[in-house]
């Protein structure tokens, strides 16, 4: 789908908001609220350091190991936290996770209708599509069509789970392991996932 | 309640954008920024779990700020206008608006520096002051990698087990709400209870703040929308905080 319709502004409204953050950055750091560095270290952190790439070595190990399998769907946190992963994985919006498995009979889908609450350690930052209110609207209501519209048919025999995050727990979905990966190392498994598989609007394509 | 309040199952929206990037242009990136580093300075954080040393932190930020006053903003707007906006828009009007009202900065030179960057053009490109703190960005970066639960001990027990049958109280949102408006008198399952008990970042007038129990609940579709506007073999879950609940 193209980025015109819904995201994209005349420009004068997108000059205009880059003035304006600039300038409210540069008052932050003259006044001693922020640093001049406090933006880009939060940036780096996220390109570096959390991000989905974690969610998609978790969700390997998962893949091949049925015992951290079944720690990760009990206890995410402790689960998570053996493995060998950036500092910070029970940190902000990670505090407390829950992993929703998928099968052949039941898929989960994760969102947020009063807001956007997400992963942060596992997923890194929520994608668009999952911020836009016409999404948060309309899964709640009628998954099957706009899983279809974001190309993923499912057979009606299917259950669909969705969860909403309205407290405090932040989920992420246990995808299926696509066939004709056996064999395949963790390293290899992992970088077949992507943020939507581990939101429950992709399968995992192998 | 506000339109924003019941964003849940709203008809006739038409397609999804189904946009992958995180930002759409790069200042998104900023306002983000931003509001993290707020959320890594906010003063409440030395009663925090990881009992941050707040106090001791060399910024001129002495404000409590939380996801929780990001989305008072946010459900203060026009529900029509938060509709016009993008998502990071919203923040960057919910966010400048903070720093002027407490006083950091005023109307007038936002207003003024704005116009200066207008002017040069190459905006996001456009040289920042420089002044370093690492003291700023350690606190900031610390934030992230140990959170801010609100995850509390309790001896009281939980008012409700898995498979109680419980109704969604239809409380007065007031101005911030953890209930989706969806689910408000509608009837469902505890499908899980979990463990211990959860604060929220500052009491609202609906009944969180105080730590409480949490439970994810089950809802059957029609029951929340009706058999005709439902899809078959779906479940619906909700987390929600006790004092929404009461027994059915």
């Amino acid at each position: 789908m193209s980025d015109k319709k819904q995201f994209s502004y005349d420009t004068d409204r997108e000059i205009y908001s880059a003035a304006r953050v600039r300038a409210l950055e540069a008052l932050l750091i003259e006044k001693g609220v922020i640093s001049d560095k406090t933006v880009h270290k939060v940036l780096g952190y996220f390109e570096k350091e959390m991000g989905p790439f974690n969610g998609a070595k978790i969700v390997a190990r998962a893949w091949i190991d049925p015992a951290f399998k079944s720690r990760l769907l009990k206890d995410a946190t402790s689960a998570i936290a053996e493995m060998k992963l950036p500092a910070g994985m029970a940190g902000a919006e990670g505090e407390h996770m829950k992993v929703a498995e998928n099968s052949q009979k039941v898929h989960n889908v994760i969102i947020c209708t009063l807001c956007s609450c997400y992963p942060w350690p596992t997923l890194g930052l929520p994608p668009y599509w999952f911020k836009d209110p016409t999404f948060r609207a309309r899964m709640a209501r009628e998954p099957r069509a706009v899983l279809k519209e974001f190309g993923l048919d499912l057979d009606p025999s299917v259950e669909i789970k969705l969860w909403d995050s309205s407290a405090q727990i932040r989920w992420f979905v246990l995808p299926e392991r696509p066939a004709g990966t056996e064999g395949m190392s963790e390293e290899k498994l992992a970088s077949l996932l992507t943020p939507e598989a581990m939101m429950g609007v992709a399968k995992v394509a192998a | 309640m506000k339109l924003q309040h019941r964003l849940g199952g709203i008809e006739g929206l038409g397609p999804i954008e189904f946009q992958k990037r995180v930002f759409v242009e790069s200042w998104e990136k900023r306002i983000f920024g931003i509001h993290v580093a707020m959320m890594g300075l906010s003063n409440h954080l030395g009663e925090s779990l990881p009992k941050y040393p707040i106090s001791k932190v060399p910024t001129a930020f002495k404000s409590f700020w939380t996801w929780g006053h990001l989305r008072v903003g946010a459900e203060a707007m026009n529900p029509f206008d938060y509709f016009k906006f993008r998502y990071y828009e919203k923040w960057l009007g919910g966010i400048s608006g903070f720093f002027v009202s407490e006083g950091y900065i005023t109307q007038e030179e936002l207003d003024a520096r704005t116009a200066v960057y207008l002017e040069d053009g190459n905006v996001n490109a456009a040289p920042l002051p420089s002044k370093p703190n690492e003291a700023i960005d350690k606190q900031v970066i610390k934030y992230l990698r140990e959170g801010d639960s609100g995850k509390r001990e309790t001896k009281a027990a939980p008012k409700f087990a898995v498979g109680d049958k419980i109704m969604i109280k239809d409380v007065p949102p007031e101005k911030h709400t953890r209930l989706p408006g969806h689910l408000r008198g509608k009837t469902g399952v505890v499908s899980e209870v979990y463990e211990g008990a959860y604060t929220y970042f500052f009491q609202t007038g609906d009944g969180i703040g105080t730590p409480m129990h949490c439970y994810a609940v089950a809802f059957k579709p029609e029951k929340i929308w009706g058999k005709a506007m439902s899809d078959p073999n779906s479940t619906f879950y909700a987390d929600l905080f006790e004092t929404y609940m009461t027994a059915a």
